[in-house]
């Protein structure tokens, strides 16, 4: 099956124009995943904008020197990233101008002419990225962004004009169980849902700390424990699955997980990949795709 | 825009130099760069003072505030091309990005231009170099106001680039092919990616020719694909024409910034004129907006304003939805300031020292009238400034003390001096005693100012002259609620805080009792201090 054009449609299906692509580590496959996902859109003729919360599209991981996928865009596709990482060939149409710094100077938006290797550097903050996503809705119609677990914030902008899709992989455990444990607390935390206004409530203003659920669990709270968006419960883990497991834990603006990516290979161990995924699956209950193998998991 | 030793820390805090600083600043980086080199006038400088003022208030008077939001607009999304033109003018070559920011201050320029037209004052920015480099950069506009390094520019780019463009549908057709070919030998719909994993259970017999292990595991092997010689060489034919166009695109690229750099003094003047113009244009709304007018700068050392405000104080009181009462003072050597508590001595020092400061900028001052000359200090000293501090081993008194003498010690040119409350906190005699070889001193330095106290007798014994806040018209009840808000507004409704010159130097009214009954303070302890008063 074409995983990339799956995804898409369950995107699609879901009337949004935005995807996020977050992991639960770093190289669990997003940033293959979202290769996968732009060649569908490219092939089903849609304008595509891109832009990572991070660095992508480097062949070599400049933080521990980790070969990465390359980002080979076509024609017509619209990009935000920093103006010291655009090549000097082949020319681009430059679309505008910004000032939202990174180390490797501001983002500037370009509509790539001729197909070529790029690299992706986003905005550092998380009203970066929004503006910047924001910026590349205007050029298109689906904006992906390639994400990073410990960005989260920039995730609850997207509102709901933004799906998300979940990368995990062998990369983000030892074992498989702990690659899906991390991939279970990641969905849990994202998919918690609108909290009910007729029901008693124990608003959060701020982050929900791992001391704030400690001490609500303690006190057996049986009221909504509600939150801006998911992104503001701070617990990973045990201890997420933990507080889920105790608290109503709900939210003023949900976000919309449409499916999970599984990456079974890493630099340092792999998994047996439907083993991964049908666990993913079962741990999630999202639809689930394998980007290596190229098939849903049942 | 920094004092340059017009105000010591103490006197910047007290006249809220920050607040002048935040409502004159302009919006663009040009600007920003002109603005910070900005220093006060000093004395002899009176004419460049005034013109600068007069300016100001012409722009103001020429440009209403939708064209000055407009043009502050403009120079405020305005890229900043400085970094571009300096690095043309060093022989760089430069990127796509940098024409686009050259392609957009051009564009800015001709949009100031356009507003800023028939303004009298106000010299075109536009100029040879702007116009000339806007033409050539024309041909790679596309859009409204985006860049690309077009064909239009030289006709060996659009052949470099329908040959490139054949060269990659060539190696993209025997590329998918190939791929397709072994997608197809592994039932799979396709291949993405340069890895792929092929499960155990699909395997074939033999993998597919241009298929490569790079791991193999129980149920599954990790792929890559190879390409075979037909695509290799189809690689080598994309890449041969890939160069030509980068080649092609370098010598546009060369030719376009050798045109910045013939330009670049030009562009650099340009820039300079429309940071020249932001400065003035933030001036000028500052001005419109707070109803300022032009000061007369005058060489002797006086300052004289009707209707005076203290602006920071009185957007303040705005935002409450109250009023600053303005006022009228005319100094031209050290008085006297007497009145009572909350009665506004403090504002009416504060008053002086901001609009002088503003004259002293070539600003137009927030006053109906005024005349002012130029300082080479604003000396502060009392209420509101460092001396108050507190902690350290010096006590109130002593802190000031030390302030005075730091003042006097520095301040051997033109001074204008505003002190609060000075020796308030030691014994009215010697505090007394103290203000009144101070006066002498400040006098006999030729010195400007006003000196605030609650003691009687001073303006007398220094034989300056005296200057009271008109004070209380009947206090009213102290609020049954006791609330402070509804105090305060009382106050205000029953203070009047102007300014007058009097001759009567006897005993000072503070009005404190009343005050302090108005504040709540208990009925039969201010019965008491009446009588005591008796």
């Amino acid at each position: 099956m074409r995983v990339g054009a799956a995804i898409l449609d369950l995107v699609r299906a879901d009337g949004t124009a935005r995807i996020f692509i977050v992991g639960t580590g770093k190289n669990v496959g997003k940033t293959v995943t979202m290769r996968a996902v732009y060649e569908a859109a490219c092939d089903a003729g849609l304008r595509v904008g891109l832009m990572s919360i991070g660095r992508d599209g480097e062949a070599v991981d400049v933080s521990d020197a980790t070969p990465k996928p390359r980002l080979r865009f076509r024609p017509g596709t619209v990009i935000a990233t920093a103006r010291n990482v655009l090549p000097r060939f082949p020319a681009l149409e430059m679309l505008g101008l910004s000032s939202l710094a990174t180390a490797a100077g501001t983002i500037v938006y370009a509509r790539v002419a001729q197909s070529a290797f790029y690299e992706l550097v986003g905005p550092p903050t998380a009203s970066g990225v929004r503006e910047a996503a924001a910026v590349l809705s205007e050029h298109t119609d689906l904006t992906i962004v390639d994400g990073a677990v410990d960005r989260l914030a920039a995730v609850a902008g997207g509102g709901d004009d933004s799906s998300i899709v979940v990368a995990s992989g062998a990369a983000a455990g030892g074992t498989v169980r702990e690659a899906v444990d991390g991939v279970r607390a990641l969905v849990e935390r994202l998919r918690i849902e609108r909290f009910d206004p007729a029901a008693e409530a124990v608003r959060i203003d701020g982050a929900l700390t791992p001391a704030m659920a400690a001490r609500l669990i303690a006190q057996h709270e049986q009221r909504q424990i509600v939150v801006r968006d998911p992104t503001q419960i701070a617990l990973t883990g045990k201890a997420a699955s933990h507080a889920f497991s105790r608290l109503r834990l709900r939210c003023e603006r949900p976000l919309r997980v449409v499916a999970a990516t599984v990456a079974s290979i890493s630099q340092q161990h792999s998994f047996e990949p439907r083993e991964l995924a049908r666990a993913v699956v079962d741990a999630t209950g999202l639809p689930t795709f394998d980007v290596y193998v190229g098939e849903r998991a049942r | 825009m920094k004092t340059h030793g017009l105000l010591d820390a103490s006197g910047a805090g007290a006249l809220e130099f920050a607040w002048l600083i935040d409502a004159t600043a302009p919006v663009s980086e040009y600007g920003a760069h002109i603005f910070a080199g900005l220093q006060p006038y000093r004395p002899g400088e009176e004419s460049f003072a005034h013109a600068r003022a007069h300016r100001i208030a012409s722009t103001a008077a020429h440009l209403d505030t939708p064209k000055l939001d407009a043009l502050r607009d403009v120079m405020r999304n305005m890229p900043d091309a400085n970094g571009a033109i300096a690095l043309a003018s060093m022989g760089e070559s430069l990127g796509d990005v940098a024409f686009l920011e050259l392609q957009r201050f051009c564009d800015a320029v001709v949009r100031v231009d356009a507003l800023t037209a028939g303004v009298a004052g106000i010299e075109p920015v536009a100029n040879v170099a702007t116009r000339n480099v806007a033409r050539e950069l024309e041909r790679g506009r596309t859009g409204k106001f985006a860049f690309y390094l077009s064909d239009a520019f030289d006709p060996s780019l659009q052949t470099a680039r329908t040959r490139l463009a054949a060269a990659t549908a060539e190696f993209d057709a025997v590329r998918g092919r190939a791929v397709e070919a072994i997608a197809r030998q592994l039932g799979r719909d396709d291949i993405s990616g340069e890895e792929f994993i092929v499960m155990r259970t699909d395997l074939p017999a033999t993998l597919p020719l241009g298929v490569r292990v790079l791991r193999e595991a129980a149920t599954y092997v990790l792929c890559a694909l190879e390409f075979d010689e037909a695509t290799q060489a189809a690689l080598q034919r994309r890449d041969a024409a890939a160069d030509a166009v980068a080649a092609a695109e370098e010598a546009v690229r060369v030719h376009l910034s050798g045109i910045v750099r013939s330009h670049a003094a030009g562009l650099d003047a340009a820039a300079t004129a429309l940071g020249e113009l932001d400065v003035l244009v933030a001036a000028a709304r500052f001005t419109s907006s707070y109803g300022c007018t032009v000061a007369r700068i005058v060489a002797e050392p006086t300052l004289a304003f009707t209707s005076g405000r203290f602006l920071p104080l009185a957007r303040e009181l705005e935002t409450q939805g109250r009023t600053f009462t303005p006022i009228d003072v005319t100094l031209h050597d050290v008085a006297v300031l007497t009145g009572p508590n909350m009665g506004g001595k403090s504002v009416c020092l504060r008053t002086c020292g901001f609009i002088a400061l503003c004259a002293a900028f070539g600003l137009p001052v927030p006053a109906t009238t005024a005349q002012s000359g130029l300082f080479d200090e604003i000396g502060w000293l009392g209420i509101g400034s460092d001396a108050e501090r507190p902690g350290g081993l010096l006590s109130s008194f002593a802190k000031e003390v030390v302030r005075l003498r730091e003042l006097l010690e520095r301040a051997t040119g033109r001074l204008f001096v505003l002190v609060d409350e000075f020796a308030r906190t030691t014994t009215p005699h010697e505090g007394k005693a103290l203000i009144v070889a101070l006066l002498e001193v400040l006098r006999d330095r030729g010195a400007c100012g006003l000196i605030a106290t609650h003691l009687a007798g001073v303006a007398n014994a220094a034989g300056v002259r005296h200057f009271a806040v008109r004070g209380l018209r009947g206090i009213s009840q102290a609020p049954p609620t006791g609330d402070l808000q509804a105090a305060l507004t009382a106050l205000a409704a029953s203070m009047d805080y102007t300014i007058a010159l009097v001759s009567d130097d006897g005993a000072a009214r503070s009005d404190a009792l009343a005050l302090a009954a108005l504040l709540g303070l208990d009925a039969g302890l201010i019965a008491s201090a009446y009588e005591h008063l008796k």
